[in-house]
């Protein structure tokens, strides 16, 4: 391993970012273990993880967390994830208060706000829904029933902007984390429509930049109407990314561009397109290499963090959804080629050990809850998005058409035979949505855990980061459907 | 030394007279909240007075200096954000010492959205009179914040918003100062990219040929400068991609980067072609993988030299990501078939 310590070079021309760079690799190189130490195989410190996380959901969060006082369920959602992920759930009395806690903020005219009394706000709206999923449950006090799914609609039409994109909240800015909370609460409370996501894959479209991964937003243009009372036209060009390719925003921008697919017309030429090659290849370049651990960065020549371990990660999830699938390139390899160079169990396109190692070495802090990098602090937003992406390390979760079929045979009809043509329409899509979210299951027997079974976490659900067992609780009581178990193995069936 | 005098302990509005007509409200009027924040005093006191405000409506002097008390004391509360600017236009007050006081806040808490938005909702109500000022003031944050990404989104909305020849006069030379500063500034390499070609085409650049010519000449002398750079790898192929141009039309200048370092320089200067710098660190990754697309897209019996180059980063270049290498070496070989 030392051999391939390499720093990364400088080529005799250091500039500042090849000098924090460097100062990076020194701290990280520190944590990396020589091969003759007793933490050779590191260990998940998940006993000091749960402590951390308790003492913060219990005796409260230290009062430097008054920066995150308009993201209260953002605090509540990374604890209460960072639960499932560890294989822990809450006991009743924690659940009933974090419902009631959430329910706070709620506000009057749909959507969730930061706290209670805040204004709404798309982001804390995903957070707080999330928890919902996690904590909440039907009947009266347990969240899901109060949910107002028909102001909630209505606020989010309400942010509507011309070029297909959304506003975070009244007054303020658009990005592609407003979009992908949205339609991540549009889609498991089942108020997802066409007329709210009318434009909103063309928008996302707009935001990959030259590099392959997406912006925070791109500059709409118009043209006159044609008729001087008429709406302006949106051009489609220019369309201009603001800000460069982001972890982050190309993690929301991937999954919401998946989330859209029922919404896209299948053959229309007009129909927006992403580059796919450039985004593999721009989320492949962000792993760090040996020195840096093998962790992920979120742009270009910036350092590796712990929570890209999730943002970009976690994104390569989320390729077999758009039809990257390097197990169907492995398959089809032609004749001739030697088997045992790429026969393996492990087709994934990340280096998955590199980064168990990145979030395990250097991710942890000593005294419990996970970290951007050492000699940093943890904090709850590190702690979940650094077991969120341990978590997709380990596991791979795909889309099953098998289980997809499954799903699409067991559904229950909401309108009758005979019904208008829109209604049966309607119908269709909400039964796409419902089935294609809910087909994500764990590829048997491809489980990589670094450091042994003792490491292991939970899977979670690459679209949501939510378990798949909460995802599928809390969609079907909202498409009022019943999920039928599951059995399903792709081991088996992928080798037919 | 005198030591300076630790500041006065902040008055809570709950003790001032002037105050006492606003009813404060408490957050959660139900029971304990799970997680809670624990707040100080002086904060805790500030937003219950300004719940107390918002519910009541209320739209005064009054309010701006409580919005900016809790702004201060937390720059990331939008909702005070949202109801100060409210306030601001329902008073119709005047934008330019909110301006003033925004310059102070933005250089204090420069990485928080709120701030960056709320100018640019003052810039939207000021007009294109003040577009100008806002490009220095934003070119002064980044000296301090080079890779600020709010900053950089910022001048970009700005200058596509306006949309004015006399802001985008002065682009290029400014990317150049940043990049002066640091070659490795991915940041300004965006930035070149969206002024170059992704925003319209600009006064005197409407020979897309020669803007073209221009780029790759700019691009590659950066290469020769610090090869192992990514971000000017990626603008290489940004540049091509985009102008749709083969990758070979590199290839001539890409192949010395992709072998060790050659023992003597030639004399031959060749602008179109700068060779490696002597600190050079050969060959470079970047390079070998852009070869190997190179021999890729020329298809038949070159696609196997693509897959010795890919091979090479597999197993020595560029190991972390040998799944993908050997991942592009089965795509293009299926291609084949």
């Amino acid at each position: 391993m030392a051999s391939t310590m390499r720093p990364v070079p400088i080529d005799s021309f250091p500039t500042p970012t090849s000098s924090t760079q460097a100062e990076t690799e020194k701290v990280l190189l520190q944590h990396f273990p020589a091969a003759d130490s007793t933490n050779a195989t590191p260990t998940l410190q998940k006993n000091a993880h749960m402590q951390f996380l308790i003492r913060n959901l219990v005796q409260g969060f230290p009062q430097r967390y008054t920066s995150q006082d308009a993201s209260q369920p953002w605090l509540m959602y990374w604890t209460l994830q960072a639960f499932s992920i560890l294989q822990v759930g809450l006991d009743p009395g924690n659940r009933q208060k974090a419902i009631d806690t959430i329910m706070a903020s709620q506000h009057p005219d749909g959507g969730f706000g930061g706290g209670p009394k805040q204004a709404a706000h798309l982001l804390p709206t995903y957070a707080a829904v999330c928890v919902l999923a996690i904590a909440g449950k039907p009947g009266p006090g347990g969240g899901w029933d109060e949910i107002d799914r028909n102001k909630m609609y209505k606020f989010f039409m309400s942010l509507k902007q011309p070029d297909g994109s959304f506003l975070v909240a009244h007054h303020s800015e658009v990005d592609v984390r407003g979009i992908y909370c949205l339609l991540v609460t549009a889609t498991l409370l089942d108020i997802i429509t066409p007329e709210l996501v009318e434009g909103t894959a063309g928008f996302i479209a707009s935001c990959q930049t030259y590099e392959g991964g997406f912006s925070s937003a791109s500059q709409p243009y118009y043209a006159p109407a044609p008729d001087s009372d008429g709406p302006p036209v949106l051009l489609e060009s220019p369309r201009p990314p603001l800000g460069e390719a982001h972890g982050g925003y190309t993690f929301c921008a991937l999954a919401s561009w998946v989330m859209l697919q029922p919404f896209l017309p299948s053959k229309s030429p007009s129909q927006p397109k992403i580059n796919k090659k450039s985004l593999v290849r721009w989320l492949v370049q962000m792993q760090g290499v040996p020195i840096e651990l093998g962790g992920f960065k979120g742009r270009t020549n910036k350092l590796v963090d712990g929570c890209y371990s999730w943002w970009v990660g976690g994104a390569f999830g989320l390729l077999e959804s758009i039809g990257i699938n390097p197990a169907v390139v492995a398959a089809e390899k032609p004749d001739g080629q030697a088997e045992g160079d790429w026969d393996d169990i492990d087709d994934s396109l990340l280096n998955r050990k590199a980064l168990q190692e990145y979030i395990l070495y250097a991710g942890q802090h000593p005294a419990g809850g996970l970290r951007d990098k050492p000699p940093k602090n943890a904090d709850s937003y590190h702690t979940l998005y650094c077991l969120a992406g341990l978590s997709s390390a380990q596991h791979k979760v795909f889309p099953s058409p098998a289980r997809q079929k499954e799903l699409l045979d067991c559904w229950i009809a909401t309108v009758d035979d005979g019904d208008k043509d829109t209604e049966a329409k309607e119908e269709a899509l909400r039964k796409r949505v419902f089935t294609d979210a809910l087909s994500y299951t764990e590829e048997e027997g491809t489980e990589t855990i670094v450091g042994g079974p003792p490491n292991r976490v939970n899977a979670t659900h690459p679209l949501f980061n939510l378990t798949i067992t909460h995802t599928e609780a809390i969609m079907s009581h909202f498409y009022r459907q019943v999920v039928p178990p599951r059995i399903f193995k792709r081991a088996a069936a992928a080798k037919t | 030394m005198i030591p300076a005098p630790a500041p006065p302990p902040p008055v809570l509005y709950s003790t001032r007279p002037e105050w006492s007509d606003v009813e404060p409200l408490q957050q959660y009027e139900k029971a304990n909240p799970l997680a809670p924040i624990l707040y100080s005093e002086e904060y805790k006191d500030a937003t219950d007075y300004l719940r107390g405000i918002v519910k009541a409506g209320e739209k005064s002097e009054r309010v701006l200096a409580l919005t900016e008390h809790v702004i201060r004391l937390n720059p990331a509360h939008y909702s005070a954000w949202q109801y100060r600017y409210e306030t601001l236009l329902a008073l119709d007050a005047p934008l330019d010492t909110e301006v003033a006081l925004m310059d102070e806040l933005a250089d204090k808490y420069l990485k928080t959205y709120q701030v960056w938005h709320h100018r640019r909702l003052l810039l939207l109500r000021r007009g294109a009179r003040a577009a100008a000022a806002e490009l220095a003031f934003v070119g002064r944050i980044l000296q301090r914040d080079e890779k600020n990404y709010h900053t950089w989104a910022h001048r970009q909305w700005l200058l596509a918003s306006f949309n004015d020849d006399v802001l985008w006069g002065g682009e290029l030379d400014f990317v150049d100062s940043m990049m002066n500063r640091d070659v490795r500034n991915n940041s300004a390499w965006h930035h070149r990219f969206f002024v170059v070609f992704q925003s319209g085409v600009r006064e005197g650049e409407a020979d897309r040929e020669r803007i073209v010519r221009r780029e790759l000449i700019y691009v590659k002398q950066n290469i020769s400068l610090a090869p192992n750079n990514a971000s000017a790898w990626n603008y290489l192929r940004g540049v091509l991609e985009y102008n749709r141009l083969p990758f070979s039309t590199v290839a001539a200048f890409v192949q010395p980067y992709t072998v060790l370092l050659p023992e003597a320089a030639t004399d031959i200067v060749d602008l179109e072609n700068p060779p490696p710098g002597r600190g050079a660190e050969l060959p470079c990754a970047a390079a070998v993988e852009f070869l190997a697309d190179v021999y890729e897209e020329k298809g038949g019996a070159d696609v196997q030299t693509a897959v010795g180059l890919w091979r090479s980063l597999a197993d020595e270049h560029d190991t972390i990501r040998k799944k993908y290498w050997e991942f592009r070496i089965r795509d293009a070989l299926t291609a084949l078939q």
